[in-house]
């Protein structure tokens, strides 16, 4: 990675007060406690990484941060002096905000509009929009983070990792509230973006940091020690420690955030040998073309994991969705075992074997308030009927008998699934397509997003058990490393269409820059 | 398949969210509570209430809403709306009045089955051309009470002989009329038939996330088409009900029912983004509704204001039952 400012590590004069400061913060809900203890200091013109596992209490600390959730206990100072946090709109008052998980911009609104809304200042006279006064500001505001983006274009023509700058340069604008130097809280930034975007961010970063305070989360460890100049970990709602990140690797701070030694064999390499016969492909796909991919090929052979990468906007996503009936095709022609495969509608595809774990879990993968058994047997109802009826009792065993199989942690089977982790949530989303014994083919877009690296490793030795077992997979990544270290083949897309295909065996895997290199 | 998965547990807190809350509880009681409060309150203020005479009259105003609301609770457990319900119950009493000189017994299946066709029509049209169910059936709404007033030459209907629905106004048991009882009946079999069968899963998740039902591989469309169809059928079978008492039929016969039977719905506490509620709860409902009904003139409300109170119960009922994580922009 090309770095064009020095990670200044040792600075001039350290300031002496804290940016930001947290002392013994506490927040119950409900049954969880959520921050059971947390002291955090932000220094001056510092990058301070976040890490922890999923419920380890980052979000609630972060919420708090920025007003929008009031500790039980604990104090927060900024500069030294002891505030209180009751909205958003105090916490800009006093120079702290936040860039969030999900993009808080107006899609139909310019980039300039987008930037001082809510705090337009001279860009409003008398109720009028003065279109000049606001671009100024506007550019002023890009200007600070040395953005080329155009404040007249309409937001939703913005690329995701453009949209993301220009949350970057609407959060700065609490500079001329606080009348000091910020504190910039960037909530996953990365968890959306491609390599080559996340570079820019990086680059962004570090230039926020010439006249700002960054508190920068993510999961991915390797890049909180890329961009950060310390890091502080939360366990469990507590503070565990924290360190200067040279001299630090990613199993270090993974050690800290489970409390003990990460595994090594974290994507569970195939053991099982496979036979290389190379009898016909389970899932063949000819010539397939959809709104945002064209002339598609792809074979993918039972017990295979193929990974399909790509970056934003590469079709990879529809086409998913496209072999599981689930988004219109134009053109072309798929068999699953030899047979044509329906891809007019979910249903056809679902009775033919195929099964596919969506992307958006919370709002596609599971119906949140229904129970995990009942979420579990949503597709494959015969496995729980008797004729046509069901029976409380076959479905009862089967749920209990795959909850055991897959660990899942649950109070019972009558439990809403939206009550359950993350990782456990999404082992009953996979056990929906088990539970029928048919599968075939597994569609899996982002199965680890949003899983700690504990759930992750969980659903990686899942599916592996599954394509030892027959099950072909496609797999669509988190990280181009996930994507290395499980598949048996790498499918590079570039703007629709399949651009290489790379062997991945193990033992002889690509390296993350050979493939990046085809996805551009 | 059999699939010898072994993954090891973590640890971590086995429940992340929290469970119904003793709010929450109490929320889901209260129809019931509603009901036993109007009933003492009722009493209380006229003991003559809790005579047979005016408990008869009041089952007797209930069955036609019971099953109306019944109908239209399907539709809205699927996320959805169904405003035509009255209109087509008030063409469907033009029908059964012109019918049953020539059709006789027949001419009650035939009403029940018109309607259900047209319920479905509204259904196919909502999922097929992908418009807002809202306003399939307010269009609907219009062109059922339009279509009544033609057909019935916008005039009232005479029934001269009821003898083929005649037999709704008989009791049960000698106390309770059976039209309440085919009501109930409409409520435990639909009930039922939804509870012992998929279809329970298949409409709650549709209500509830109609993506994640769709990439669950549920027919989503056809639940939807279905319940629209059996929100239809039971407008029409409400319509017989209110023959059976006018002893003809009328185009706006069943209009005013409208407001009533959303209200009993809201009030049984059905959620109306959908996936929550039951049939049970729209009975309930359409049982305090009644008794509003009925017992505002004891306590010497004019009838002129029950207006504003359906207006009024509905508001606070769904501001009790609406589940805000799901709408997070209320339009």
């Amino acid at each position: 990675m090309s770095i064009d400012f020095d990670k200044q590590v040792e600075r001039t004069a350290p300031a002496r007060v804290p940016a930001l400061e947290v002392r013994g913060l506490v927040k119950h809900y409900p049954g969880v406690k959520a921050l059971d203890g947390v002291d955090l200091v932000v220094h001056q013109h510092e990058v301070l990484g976040l890490a922890g596992e999923n419920g380890a209490g980052k979000s609630t600390l972060l919420k708090t941060l920025v007003g929008l959730v009031k500790p039980d206990h604990g104090e927060i100072y900024v500069r030294g002096e002891r505030v209180r946090l009751r909205s958003i709109v105090e916490a800009a008052d006093h120079g702290i905000g936040m860039v969030f998980q999900e993009q808080s911009l107006v899609p139909n609104l310019t980039a300039a509009e987008n930037i001082v809304l809510g705090s337009e200042g001279p860009g409003v006279r008398r109720g009028i929009y003065r279109w000049d006064a606001m671009r100024r500001l506007a550019q002023e505001q890009l200007d600070k983070i040395a953005s080329h983006i155009d404040p007249l274009a309409r937001t939703d023509t913005l690329s995701f990792a453009d949209r993301q700058m220009v949350e970057i340069a609407k959060v700065l604008r609490i500079e001329q509230r606080s009348q000091h130097p910020p504190v910039v809280i960037l909530d996953e930034p990365t968890s959306v973006l491609e390599s080559k975007e996340i570079e820019t961010l990086f680059t962004q970063v570090r230039r926020l940091r010439e006249f700002a305070s960054v508190v920068f989360v993510s999961h991915r460890l390797d890049e909180i020690l890329d961009v950060c100049d310390r890091v502080a970990v939360l366990r469990n709602g507590e503070s565990v420690g924290e360190v200067q990140v040279a001299g630090t690797v990613p199993a270090d701070l993974h050690r800290m955030m489970i409390g003990s030694t990460g595994s090594d064999d974290h994507y569970h390499d195939n053991v099982v040998e496979r036979s290389d016969e190379a009898p016909a492909p389970r899932l063949t796909v000819r010539r397939l073309s959809g709104r945002t991919f064209r002339d598609v090929d792809l074979d993918v052979h039972a017990g295979e994991i193929v990974a399909v990468v790509g970056v934003h906007g590469s079709g990879r996503e529809d086409l998913c969705r496209a072999l599981f009936g689930a988004e219109p095709t134009t053109a072309g022609e798929v068999t699953l075992d030899g047979k044509p495969l329906d891809l007019s509608g979910t249903r056809a595809a679902c009775a033919a074997g195929v099964g596919y774990v969506p992307a958006e879990r919370k709002v596609e993968g599971m119906v949140g308030p229904m129970s995990v058994a009942d979420n579990m047997t949503l597709t494959k109802q015969k496995a729980r009927c008797s004729g046509p009826l069901v029976s409380p009792r076959k479905q009862a065993s089967l749920v209990d008998r795959w909850i055991d199989r897959l660990s899942i942690r649950t109070p019972n089977r009558g439990t809403a699934i939206q009550r359950l982790s993350g990782g456990n949530q999404q082992k009953v989303v996979l056990a929906r397509w088990l539970v029928g014994g048919d599968i075939r083919l597994l569609l899996l877009d982002h199965p680890t997003r949003g899983l700690d690296i504990g759930a992750r490793s969980e659903v990686y030795r899942l599916m592996r058990e599954l394509s030892n077992n027959g099950v072909a997979t496609v797999l669509l990544a988190d990280s181009l490393e996930e994507a290395i270290g499980l598949a048996d083949r790498i499918v590079v897309m570039s703007d629709g269409r399949v651009a290489t295909e790379v062997a991945c065996p193990a033992g002889a895997k690509p390296t993350p820059l050979d493939l990046v290199k085809e996805m551009v | 398949m059999s699939t010898p998965v072994t993954v090891k547990p973590m640890a971590e807190p086995v429940v992340v969210g929290r469970g119904p809350s003793l709010a929450d509880r109490l929320t889901s009681f209260m129809p019931v509570i509603a009901l036993l409060a109007l009933l003492t309150a009722l009493t209380i203020a006229d003991p003559d209430f809790l005579t047979r005479r005016s408990l008869t009259a009041a089952a007797f105003t209930a069955a036609p809403l019971i099953v109306l609301a019944a109908g239209a609770t399907l539709v809205v457990l699927c996320g959805g709306i169904d405003l035509s319900i009255a209109a087509m119950a008030s063409l469907s009493t033009v029908f059964l009045a012109l019918w049953l000189p020539d059709l006789g017994a027949f001419a009650t299946p035939a009403v029940i089955g018109v309607a259900a066709l047209f319920g479905a029509v509204q259904g196919a049209a909502h999922v097929l051309l992908r418009i807002p169910s809202f306003i399939v059936t307010l269009g609907g709404m219009s062109i059922f009470s339009a279509v009544a007033l033609v057909v019935s030459d916008a005039g009232t209907v005479p029934v001269v002989d009821d003898s083929a629905i005649s037999w709704l106004n008989l009791y049960v048991a000698t106390y309770i009329p059976m039209s309440v009882a085919v009501a109930v009946i409409v409520v435990v079999a639909i009930s039922l038939v939804i509870k012992a069968t998929p279809l329970q899963s298949w409409v709650r998740a549709t209500g509830y996330s109609e993506s994640a039902a769709r990439l669950a591989g549920i027919p989503v469309d056809l639940v939807k088409i279905g319940a629209f169809c059996v929100s239809g059928a039971c407008a029409g079978l409400a319509a017989v009900m209110l023959v059976s008492r006018n002893f003809s039929g009328n185009p706006s016969m069943a209009d005013n029912l409208l407001l009533p039977a959303v209200a009993a719905i809201v009030v049984g506490g059905t959620a109306i983004t959908g996936g929550h509620g039951s049939l049970w709860r729209s009975l309930t409902g359409a049982l305090v509704v009644t008794l509003l009904r009925v017992g505002l003139p004891i306590v010497g409300v004019p009838s002129a204001w029950e207006q504003i109170l359906y207006g009024a119960i509905i508001v606070a009922a769904v501001a009790l039952t609406l589940d805000r994580s799901k709408v997070l922009i209320i339009k």
